[in-house]
């Protein structure tokens, strides 16, 4: 089994210029906790997931790969988490992207099944090794369903 | 020197080459590569110390001869200490601890985390100083809605000006120490009473540049004063061994003299002395994982680069060119005291914010220890040892490679959106770093000459 069986090819996408407040109310809206942008040609540029969207909400000194790994100390409220939110709302989706790990459309069920448990995703883009064009999305569901298909 | 004579011989006989010529090429050669960053520095020093070898300039003996273990010990045993008191979380409760103190006033915040920096930068490494309290430092101001660039630009002036103050605040300072050995003391009293000036006067442009001009509302400044320090200890019963050891080694290097003990020993047993008071009582599984952490944090890239430097500088030495320089040097000053202590003020000054000041201070060791003779003995170079660590450490603030510290700023100031360009920073940085060399000038003068 491939990525290519495995996949939805018609995942819901986002394209480069969208904000980050389109891309919020999506995530919620349809309970997705990744998606792909992609630009006019259908190239993957990168993921917007629910971890771009926590990301969004913390400071840049906690992000920051020599950042504080411990916040304790900070006493915020919501309200403060939600105006750091709302000051980044209208930025392209394109300043918070996760570049993940894709799959290919010819890459091994197993392979791609490693790529998630690595990655810590439940979802992995298939892109096309020539183009760069997205041709679809594996989600962990898609591979439980498979899985237990056969059992059943 | 007569078994150098006879290693020399095979220099020769390999290359063709006059071993001083080898040497001396080599050496260069070193240099050049170091300053195009091309190649890891410790890479590019280990493969120039092999050649020193292979070129028969030295031979394994004499080159392990020239590594001075006191100071490699004394700077991984610090390693250690900071790398498992930082676990403990006291610099970050520092660091809010002095901010709250001023009422989050933005420009009363800057001022005390320059001086903290600065605190920190004279009792630990300054990279490591700097890697602790800049993201402190980036959290305030994102909370402040100031700009940071005043705050890390101050990081990296105030880093530089309070390694200066003691023998293990810079490795400048660690290798003349360790070449003379000058202790802990002989620092505080010679070059922290100036390092106290510099700071405060470099502390008034800052204040005239930025300082006054900075303004955060009520509201966002009391988001500073809820920030609770308590919780940035994360471990009290750790916190509690780190303090008590680092008090001990800091007792230890002051008394080290009187003990007949050097400074590596001092480290390197306070940090044995911390392991296992955090390792005990565990199993052997948490033990080992404790000190893989520990040691891990140990930067081997300094530590190398410093062994195959002192290699390379030794095998230098050995050829008696740097000698032959240091008679060029007091033929140029006329074997004048002040004109000698001047030139290398200046001129390791506005070298040092160019090229790194590890190897260059490496090489006016050697050099300054060969003008002995014409200044009336070891004594009489006091001065010419002051000179250089005030030159080769303040130095560093004139541009933005001047220190490893400022380049690790600069990588934050980058990655968080208000990058620190190099000439901006040379504009601003290179006046403040001469006029903490002509405070030093008039310490030097008053004091010594």
């Amino acid at each position: 089994m491939t990525a290519k069986t495995l996949m939805n090819p018609n995942p819901m996408t986002l394209s480069p210029s969208d904000t980050v407040a389109i891309a919020a109310d999506r995530i919620l809206q349809h309970h997705l906790r990744h998606l792909p942008v992609v630009d006019a040609q259908g190239h993957y540029l990168g993921t917007f997931s629910v971890y771009s969207l926590l990301k969004l909400t913390l400071p840049k000194a906690v992000l920051d790969k020599h950042g504080l790994d411990n916040v304790s100390f900070v006493t915020e409220h919501v309200a403060h988490l939600a105006q750091r939110f709302g000051g980044r709302r209208d930025e392209p989706v394109t300043n918070w992207l996760n570049i993940h790990e894709v799959a290919h459309p010819e890459t091994p069920a197993m392979e791609i099944m490693l790529l998630m448990l690595h990655g810590r995703t439940t979802s992995v883009p298939v892109v096309n090794k020539e183009n760069g064009r997205l041709e679809g999305i594996v989600s962990f569901w898609d591979v439980l369903e498979k899985v237990r298909g056969e059992n059943a | 020197m007569f078994m150098h004579d006879s290693t020399v011989a095979s220099a020769a006989v390999i290359f063709g080459l006059n071993p001083m010529w080898y040497a001396a090429i080599l050496f260069i050669l070193t240099y050049v590569v170091i300053m195009t960053e091309r190649i890891n520095r410790a890479i590019v020093a280990l493969l120039a110390a092999g050649l020193m070898i292979f070129g028969g300039v030295l031979n394994q003996e004499a080159a392990i001869r020239g590594v001075d273990f006191n100071t490699i010990g004394l700077l991984i045993g610090m390693m250690v200490i900071v790398a498992i008191t930082r676990q403990s979380g006291v610099f970050q409760y520092l660091a809010i601890w002095s901010a709250k103190k001023v009422d989050a006033s933005p420009w009363g915040i800057l001022a005390m985390l320059s001086v903290v920096t600065a605190v920190l930068s004279a009792l630990l490494d300054n990279v490591t100083t700097v890697l602790l309290i800049v993201p402190i430092a980036l959290l305030i101001t994102e909370e402040l809605k100031v700009s940071a660039y005043p705050y890390l630009f101050s990081m990296i002036v105030f880093s530089n000006i309070g390694g200066t103050a003691t023998l293990i605040g810079d490795p400048p300072n660690i290798m003349i120490g360790s070449a003379l050995g000058l202790t802990f003391n002989d620092f505080v009293l010679n070059t922290a009473p100036v390092i106290m000036i510099v700071l405060l006067a470099t502390l008034i442009p800052i204040y005239l540049i930025w300082g006054r001009h900075l303004k955060a509302a009520a509201e966002d400044r009391q988001r500073v004063m809820d920030f609770n320090e308590r919780e940035a200890i994360t471990d009290a019963s750790l916190l509690k061994k780190c303090l008590a050891v680092i008090a001990a080694v800091i007792m230890g290097f002051v008394f080290a003299h009187a003990l007949g003990l050097e400074a590596a020993t001092v480290a390197l047993f306070g940090a044995a002395a911390l392991l296992l008071l955090q390792c005990w009582p565990h199993g052997a599984d948490d033990q080992s994982k404790h000190v893989t952490e520990a040691f891990t944090e140990v930067e081997w890239i300094t530590i190398f680069f410093f062994v195959g430097l002192f290699i390379v500088v030794h095998g230098l030495d050995s050829t008696g060119l740097l000698k032959l320089l240091a008679d060029h040097l007091l033929a140029l000053t006329g074997g004048d005291l002040t004109a000698t202590a001047m030139t290398i003020l200046w001129s390791s000054a506005v070298l040092s914010a160019f090229v790194d000041n590890i190897p260059f201070v490496a090489t006016m060791i050697p050099l300054i220890k060969a003008m002995a003779p014409t200044f009336g003995g070891p004594e009489g170079l006091m001065p010419l040892w002051w000179a250089l660590s005030l030159g080769a450490c303040l130095g560093g603030n004139g541009t933005l490679i001047g220190a490893s510290a400022n380049l690790v700023v600069a990588g934050f100031a980058e990655r968080a959106g208000q990058p620190i360009r190099f000439v901006p920073f040379l504009l601003m940085a290179f006046p403040m770093m001469l006029m903490s060399i002509a405070i030093s000038t008039v310490y030097l003068y008053w004091r010594y000459l």
